[in-house]
């Protein structure tokens, strides 16, 4: 008597949850997502062919725009892929700085994350207080290097300058109010009913599944998967920092949740740990003025708030452009686990699914 | 026992909403009694925003003591910049060894403010200043040259020239 029908719908690419425009196609029967595909490429700009007719020196403002929320963390991979190309030893104060304003940009990024992620969800006021703490973290940015969001913070062979005068103060008034912040973050969210109702057991990817679709960053450390390149390849001053990888074994979007949220504790360790331990001395390595690459190439993989992010590089002889240049952007390679974690589940739980991939369009589509 | 008593009465809805209540509070509480407010916001087209003192505005000229453009035309600025938006002719000017720059335009609408031009200037004659209202209405506004344009290259934009605070 009743017709039984799938539907075909868009989510997107104009809607508020999805972060950016991503159009995702859905199949329902009912509420229920039968087939689900992102479609991607409404940001292309061709970031990569870009660059490659660009000097090495200035294609460092482009990785600003590929992931806005974490421009400092993809300034970090390019310069230093840049240096691994040409052999530059980078002085060890920058190697800190540069430690220090990358977990600052980690923190900024797990802010904005947990801000629009709980918004989505249904939780308001979350958003506000997370959008308070990441002020003063662009203000550092802006004291720092002189813009908030496309920071163009570091240069191949080490930093443009030296840390401003107040910059410590900033650092530690910041540190010292942080973890309460976080604790007021916890208590409005980690035991409220509706939350745990919205997360608990939604949007699972096992292990196995993350490691075979090329998933990083806290979506496989929430799998039970301890891979952390800050451990596992130390770059910068990682080598010497003191600090642990959080994992769960849930593998579900509160787990989600919970790791990343230790992993904003451990990043004001790092911190910490660097305000205290800075070395003296300069922070710029002497350089030619005209950098010129031989035949060479280089992948270069650093920890980036949404997973690994990778530079590939190859030099041409007498060339100051790269010949290729690419990048193995997080958010591109998590977003294949979508349809994974949507096929089966209910409509609403496709915005949790988008929301804890933590995925920023300007990277995937590049 | 514990897990019915705790789905019978909220406590987790409680536990936020005294977090956001001790906000409040904190806030109405304090409002015009303390010289320092709790405030979190500002009322910014009244209040001017302070920026800190690295800021990457928009470029600006500089002139030495005698009232001369400092730039030589060594065209650093131009090569090294990734949108291209610098644009100098070398012309020379009596009484001056150095070449002097008859045209310099700057093409703010595809600027980045990336600062690379300042960095490359061996001779200390541009900077960013620290102006972040440059919206305009006409496209023409956003092309900057040295004279005769609607805004040149050493004076600042006017503040609220373009902002609606002025109304």
């Amino acid at each position: 008597m009743f017709k039984n029908e799938e539907m075909e719908i868009n989510l997107g690419p104009q809607h508020p949850s999805t972060h950016g425009v991503l159009r995702v196609k859905l199949r329902l029967d009912g509420e229920t997502i039968t087939h689900c595909r992102p479609m991607i490429g409404y940001l292309h700009r061709g970031v990569e062919k870009i660059c490659e007719n660009q000097s090495f020196f200035q294609g460092q403002v482009w990785t600003d725009r590929m992931d806005y929320c974490s421009a400092v963390a993809n300034n970090l991979g390019w310069a230093e892929a840049n240096e691994k190309l040409f052999g530059i030893t980078v002085p060890r104060r920058a190697q800190y700085i540069r430690t220090m304003l990358n977990e600052f940009n980690r923190l900024a990024s797990h802010l904005i994350w947990l801000a629009t992620h709980a918004l989505d969800i249904g939780a308001m006021t979350v958003f506000l207080y997370a959008f308070r703490e990441r002020e003063d973290i662009l203000d550092m940015n802006e004291a720092f290097c002189g813009s908030r969001l496309t920071t163009t913070a570091f240069r191949i062979g080490g930093l443009r300058e030296d840390l401003p005068p107040g910059f410590e103060k900033m650092v530690q008034k910041f540190l010292a109010k942080f973890e309460t912040c976080l604790e007021e973050y916890e208590n409005l969210l980690s035991e409220n009913r509706i939350w745990k109702k919205r997360t608990v057991g939604v949007a699972k990817l096992s292990a196995e599944d993350a490691i075979g679709l090329g998933v990083t960053g806290p979506v496989l450390r929430a799998a039970g998967v301890p891979y952390d390149i800050r451990k596992a390849f130390p770059y910068a001053a990682y080598a010497e920092m003191d600090f642990e990888v959080p994992t769960r074994t849930e593998a579900d979007t509160y787990a989600r949740y919970l790791v990343r949220m230790a992993e904003m504790r451990q990043s004001a360790r790092i911190i910490q740990q660097c305000m205290d331990g800075m070395p003296e001395g300069p922070v710029m390595a002497k350089l030619p003025k005209i950098l010129k690459a031989e035949v060479n190439e280089v992948y270069h993989a650093t920890e980036a708030p949404k997973g690994e992010i990778g530079y590939y590089l190859v030099g041409e002889k007498g060339s100051g452009n790269p010949y290729r240049f690419h990048v193995r952007a997080p958010g591109f390679i998590n977003l294949q686990a979508l349809p994974k974690m949507a096929e089966g589940a209910l409509i609403a739980d496709i915005v949790a699914a988008i929301g804890t991939l933590d995925i920023v369009l300007g990277e995937i589509d590049r | 026992m514990n897990k019915l008593l705790r789905t019978l009465i909220p406590f987790d809805i409680a536990k936020g909403l005294s977090i956001t209540g001790k906000h409040f509070a904190k806030v109405f509480f304090s409002a015009n009694r303390r010289k320092v407010p709790f405030h979190i916001t500002s009322e910014y087209p009244e209040v001017p925003a302070k920026v800190q003192p690295r800021y990457r505005g928009r470029l600006t000229l500089l002139k030495d003591e005698q009232g001369e453009i400092k730039c030589v035309c060594c065209l650093a600025c131009e090569k090294i910049c990734p949108t291209q938006v610098i644009t100098i002719e070398k012309g020379k000017k009596e009484g001056r060894k150095m070449p002097f720059p008859v045209r310099y335009d700057f093409e703010m609408e595809r600027c980045i403010f990336c600062e690379f031009c300042v960095e490359s200037c061996g001779f200390d004659s541009i900077i960013l200043n620290h102006q972040f209202e440059l919206a305009a209405y006409n496209r023409e506004d956003f092309s900057i040259g040295m004279e005769g344009l609607a805004q040149n290259m050493y004076e600042p934009t006017p503040v609220g020239k373009f902002s609606v605070a002025e109304d």
